[in-house]
């Protein structure tokens, strides 16, 4: 079973969305509540392999691995109708079931105890999978677990694993609404930072912008994380389909995020899905040509990152690189058309420092799942104004850095302990310095950026010899 | 009468005129039925044995010679039918002329008949010279156009078609004379219906039932229904069945037809289908003047057996399904096997194709096969490897060679690269039977094979990028702002963004859509012959479209990906000599405490390594020179062939165009 993915879900946050992910494949694969294909998903065509595999009962299980420090969330999916889906011995939940407390230190502390069990759970996942491919984490920025916890997990995970691709699926706090999380700020900083220099990808999911969404395009008046939650599988089962629904291209999840991602560290990726629904809502069907959806696709409103620019540096921001994965009844000679419209528009913006165009995937669509759209789009775009966001969770830190806030719940914890708050200090530079790499994007001296020294050095080698 | 009597005949001018004239018609009655008589006497003429000359005797009263002499031409007519008649009924001259010979012999005996009656008035005394000019009237005309034809007919000797040409040309040319015309297309009639009971079997039945040759279809049994999966030119189903010269007129416009549905008939019965045209009261075919009820036989026949082909072919023997399975596993359209292949057999590929153990790949195919998508479709059983022997360059070089002047080019002046590998030279193929090997015949398949190995070595060169930019990014942790790295890494996107743009061109923009039109007009389409012809088109066209028909290009694009790949091995080099990661005594610590430290520095190792740095730089400026090379190449050329534009733009990206490119 070839180039697998192993899932792991952390802290609240990342259990929620991963269930919903999870109940989505299952839907879109034929899998019953219990794992156990059912008797209409005969079609095949589909892996159902790189995300699941059976077990002797031929029983499909989720690679996946179900991770918090509080019982609650992981209880209630236990509790549920898919309790029987996912493999028990997969589930960590810690002894204490304290929780972390919204405390980043706490959860990489806790993190840290707990490496050899949730290490001992991976390594398994891992034997079990003939050539894996990589891992897939599921968590928020803000809180303890899945901030803390998962930060700690991607460096042992990079630490373990280092010839494996690491991709995120992260959570950044409703930046509208005044958080009962205070430390989100703290937290967010210093996730960003292991999500810089330990993630392969970074899949940015913005609960400012999934409210707005659900607000604003499907008209619910006070979203639920449920809804949200069910956006955000959308977005993921979407972004793996031609993983699990196997094409002309981009077959293997390396090859799916190389053609994104040019530089090791400009790896954040902003979505964007149409024609958006929530569950059971019904839907005015609209007219869905490749066309619309591509076009649909590049308005910011159906984009899951909100817009942090100012008008003069949003009409400095560029497209890096643009993936369009395009599912369902597609006239093939649509895509060329829809294309050159889209060029003679204008309607992207890309760099300039290198050849850039928007990609098409053509992905079949699950044959077991009815909607009233023939076509849907998933959009994966590497974009410099995602700087914003972080220049934003960066001016959050110094506003409460400043007052030197809440510091005290993290000197209780190694990293801190002495009053060294270097950690914190380095998180700033690292995310400074990602904000500036993907401003230096925006300019078409890009490739020379930083550069100057080497050029000088290297005439003066020529001159010397 | 005689011996003695004879030469003591007197000269008939010694009788009284009345008495001649009794003598006369006596003779007269037994020369139309070709017995000599007294005074009349028949000769052939001299070297020719198939004409015959009246001789009267010369005292004989003048006006009753004359009368006689006009009848001559009556009792010739018959003489040369009935020659006609005798040597046209032996077996050798086919049953066209065998029918029309029993039609003559019919119209011969009523003709006797009537001399008979002429006869019996005669004794009854009741005939005058006169009366029998009179009664032989009606059957001057036709007789003598009969003989027409017969010494046409005999003089060619015809057969078969030509007899009927002849015929109904002859009917034709007497259009105006109604009982003539009349009488000669009853004989075309008689005659065409031993050829019609011919063509009824063929286009009934797919059978030749044509002892003598007549038949205007031959069959060359040396095309054998197995060569369309062996030969390349295999001539089977375009030559296996022929017209001949010689197409009956009243047949020429629908000849075609008749060929391919016999043809089709046949085909079913090779696969052990014994379709039969079902025959009901009014299709017996029947060939008469104007009335062309058998064209409408004939149509029918043919919609009834190219339908019944076409839905052997397309249900029994799914031919949508091979297709799509072909297009699967030779076209990537599920290339997910193919990523997993590649995972298990590298290290075979990487092998001499000579060094290379085919059976190993086989199964390590079949392996990737079975544990992919693919293992959902049975279909994929059809799938095998092949090595081949020459690089892709070289191949399509040759096979547009073979396309544009049907020869072989032995010497060609593309020479092979030294170090050729399997990679270069490993395709796919695909198991196909018969009858199905009459759509995808060894032809269409080598046609598919020259993508697959395009496709594949792009999907070569892609893998071997994802590698490199794995490679890059394990470093992500360390800071390579302004370093030889960054730069390499934004080459290794380049070099990507270039592979995947053609990628993209050669799936979404070329196979894809022309898959989608050849799919949809399959479905439409009325014969087999269509379904060949709207899937060869297909394939042209890919392979037009895929540049494998414009070597210059080709080459060009050979060259940049070798570049990456000459690259990509590098970058492993490259990378690991750039950083310093550890000093070899300083204890390797995993503590996040000692990866913060090193990740916080700036590279200065890197600025030190020159040689990097440099040939980073080389790298760069060539790959960027030959694709900037390769999209003038395009835009040149997308005058004449303007898909290529879309390539241009896809790989040379927006960027260019806003220069304006």
């Amino acid at each position: 079973m070839p180039r697998e993915i192993i899932t792991l879900q952390v802290g609240q946050c990342g259990n929620q969305i991963g269930m919903e992910f999870w109940k989505q494949l299952c839907l879109e694969h034929g899998i019953s509540k219990d794992g156990i294909l059912e008797d209409f998903a005969t079609q095949g065509g589909d892996r159902k392999d790189v995300f699941f595999y059976q077990a002797d009962d031929q029983h499909y299980i989720p690679r996946a691995l179900l991770i918090d420090l509080e019982p609650r969330v992981i209880n209630g999916i236990q509790n549920s109708d898919y309790r029987n889906l996912y493999n028990h011995e997969n589930i960590f939940v810690s002894d204490h079931g304290g929780g972390a407390g919204n405390n980043w230190a706490s959860g990489y502390h806790q993190g840290k105890n707990v490496e050899e069990d949730i290490m001992d759970m991976i390594d398994r996942e891992a034997d079990g999978s003939d050539s894996l491919e990589g891992f897939v984490l599921c968590h928020s920025i803000a809180g303890g677990t899945g901030s803390g916890m998962g930060s700690y997990l991607l460096e042992t995970l990079n630490d373990r694993y280092s010839k494996k691709l690491v991709q995120t699926y992260s959570v950044f706090p409703n930046q509208m609404e005044t958080s009962d999380v205070v430390v989100q700020p703290y937290n967010s900083l210093l996730t960003l930072k292991r999500l810089k220099l330990n993630a392969d990808c970074v899949v940015v999911l913005d609960n400012t912008a999934l409210n707005r969404i659900a607000v604003e395009r499907l008209h619910l008046s006070n979203p639920t994380f449920a809804q949200t939650n069910s956006l955000v599988s959308t977005v993921m089962s979407a972004s793996t389909t031609t993983l699990r629904y196997p094409g002309y291209m981009n077959n293997d999840l390396v090859g799916l995020l190389a053609s994104l991602i040019p530089t090791p560290r400009c790896h954040f990726l902003m979505t964007g899905y149409t024609p958006l629904t929530v569950e059971r809502q019904a839907n005015v069907i609209r007219k869905t040509t490749v066309l619309d959806v591509m076009r649909r696709l590049l308005q910011a409103k159906n984009i899951m990152v909100s817009s942090y620019a100012r008008t003069k540096d949003a009409s400095q921001a560029k497209y890096i690189s643009i993936l369009n994965i395009i599912q369902g009844e597609v006239d093939p000679t649509q895509v060329h058309e829809s294309l050159q419209r889209i060029r003679e528009r204008k309607l992207v913006n890309f760099i300039e420092w290198g050849p850039a165009s928007i990609q098409v995937a053509l992905s079949r669509k699950s044959p077991y799942i009815q909607t009233a759209h023939r076509v849907s789009g998933l959009m994966l775009a590497n974009h410099t104004s995602i700087r914003h966001l972080f220049s934003r969770c960066l001016s959050q830190y110094e506003k409460l850095r400043k007052k030197q806030a809440f510091l005290d719940n993290y000197r209780k914890f190694p990293m801190f302990a002495d009053n060294d708050l270097s950690e914190f200090d380095e998180s700033r530079d690292e995310v400074e310095a990602l904000v500036d790499e993907y401003k230096a994007c925006e300019s078409p001296d890009y490739v020379k950026w930083g550069m100057e020294d080497m050029n000088n050095m290297l005439t003066a080698e020529g001159s010397a010899t | 009468m005689n011996h003695s009597s004879v030469d003591f005949e007197k000269p008939i001018g010694y009788y009284a005129a009345s008495v001649q004239e009794l003598i006369v018609i006596d003779d007269v009655l037994s020369a139309m039925v070709g017995v000599e008589g007294r005074y009349i006497l028949i000769k052939t003429v001299h070297g020719k044995t198939d004409d015959v000359t009246f001789h009267v005797d010369p005292s004989m009263d003048l006006a009753l010679q004359e009368l006689a002499k006009r009848i001559f031409p009556l009792c010739r007519s018959f003489l040369l039918i009935n020659q006609f008649v005798e040597s046209r009924s032996q077996f050798q001259n086919g049953l066209v002329n065998h029918a029309f010979s029993a039609a003559l012999r019919a119209l011969l005996l009523d003709y006797q008949a009537m001399v008979a009656q002429l006869e019996h008035q005669f004794r009854l005394g009741r005939l005058s010279l006169q009366g029998l000019w009179f009664y032989c009237q009606p059957m001057m005309g036709s007789m003598q156009a009969l003989s027409i034809v017969i010494q046409k007919a005999a003089s060619n000797n015809f057969s078969g078609s030509a007899v009927l040409n002849l015929l109904q040309s002859q009917a034709k040319a007497m259009a105006g004379d109604n009982a003539v015309r009349l009488l000669l297309e009853k004989m075309t009639q008689c005659a065409s219906n031993a050829y019609m009971s011919i063509l009824e079997r063929w286009v009934y039945e797919g059978v030749i039932d044509d002892p003598y040759g007549e038949f205007f279809i031959a069959e060359n049994k040396s095309f054998q229904k197995e060569s369309l999966t062996q030969d390349y030119d295999a001539k089977y189903w375009g030559q296996r069945y022929s017209l001949k010269d010689g197409i009956p007129s009243f047949l020429a416009n629908i000849a075609q037809p008749i060929l391919t549905t016999g043809k089709y008939l046949n085909v079913m019965r090779e696969c052990g289908h014994n379709v039969q045209v079902p025959q009901s009261e009014n299709s017996k075919l029947m060939s008469s003047g104007s009335n062309h009820h058998y064209l409408e036989c004939i149509k029918a026949a043919y919609n009834f057996a190219s339908r019944e082909l076409l839905n052997l072919i397309k249900e029994k023997y799914d031919l949508m399904g091979k297709l799509r399975s072909i297009k699967h596993y030779l076209l990537l359209d599920q290339g997910d096997f193919l990523v997993h292949f590649m995972d298990i057999a590298r290290d075979e590929l990487a092998k001499k194709p000579d060094e290379v153990s085919v059976e190993k790949l086989q199964s390590l195919l079949d392996l990737a096969l079975r544990t992919t998508a693919a293992a959902a479709d049975p279909l994929h059983e059809g799938v095998t490897c092949v090595v081949e022997r020459s690089s892709l360059l070289k191949r399509s070089s040759t096979f547009k060679d073979l396309e544009l002047s049907q020869r072989s080019s032995g010497d060609n002046d593309l020479e092979e690269p030294v170090s050729i590998t399997s990679l270069e030279t490993f395709s796919l193929s695909y198991k196909v039977q018969w009858p199905l090997s009459i759509v995808l015949s060894r032809k269409a398949l080598t046609k598919y094979q020259l993508i697959f190995r395009f496709l594949f070595h792009c999907k070569h060169v892609e893998r071997q990028l994802c590698g490199a930019w794995q490679v890059h990014q394990g470093v992500k942790a360390l800071n390579t702002r302004g370093t030889a790295l960054s730069r390499s890494s934004l080459l290794c996107r380049s070099m990507l963004k270039f592979i995947n743009s053609l990628l993209h061109y050669l799936t979404f923009e070329v196979i894809e859509p022309n898959w989608h039109v050849m799919h949809d007009r399959l479905q439409s389409a009325n014969s087999i012959d269509e379904v060949i012809q709207h899937h060869d088109f297909f394939l042209d066209k890919c392979l037009r479209e895929c540049l494998l028909l414009l070597p210059e290009l080709l080459k060009k694009v050979q060259k940049l990906e070798s570049m990456c790949l000459q690259y990509a091995a590098a970058t492993q080099w490259l990378i690991s000599s750039s950083i310093v990661l550890h000093n070899p005594d300083e204890p390797t610590e995993s503590s996040t405490k000692a990866k913060q430290r090193k990740s916080g520095q700036v590279l200065k190792s890197t600025t030190r390594n020159v040689a990097v740095t440099e040939s980073i730089l080389k790298f760069e400026k060539e790959f960027n020179a030959e694709l900037q090379s390769l999209g003038s190449m395009l835009s040149s050329s997308s005058q004449a062939e303007p898909y290529l534009a879309h390539l241009a733009q896809l790989i040379l990206g927006v960027k260019s165009e806003q220069n304006g490119f």
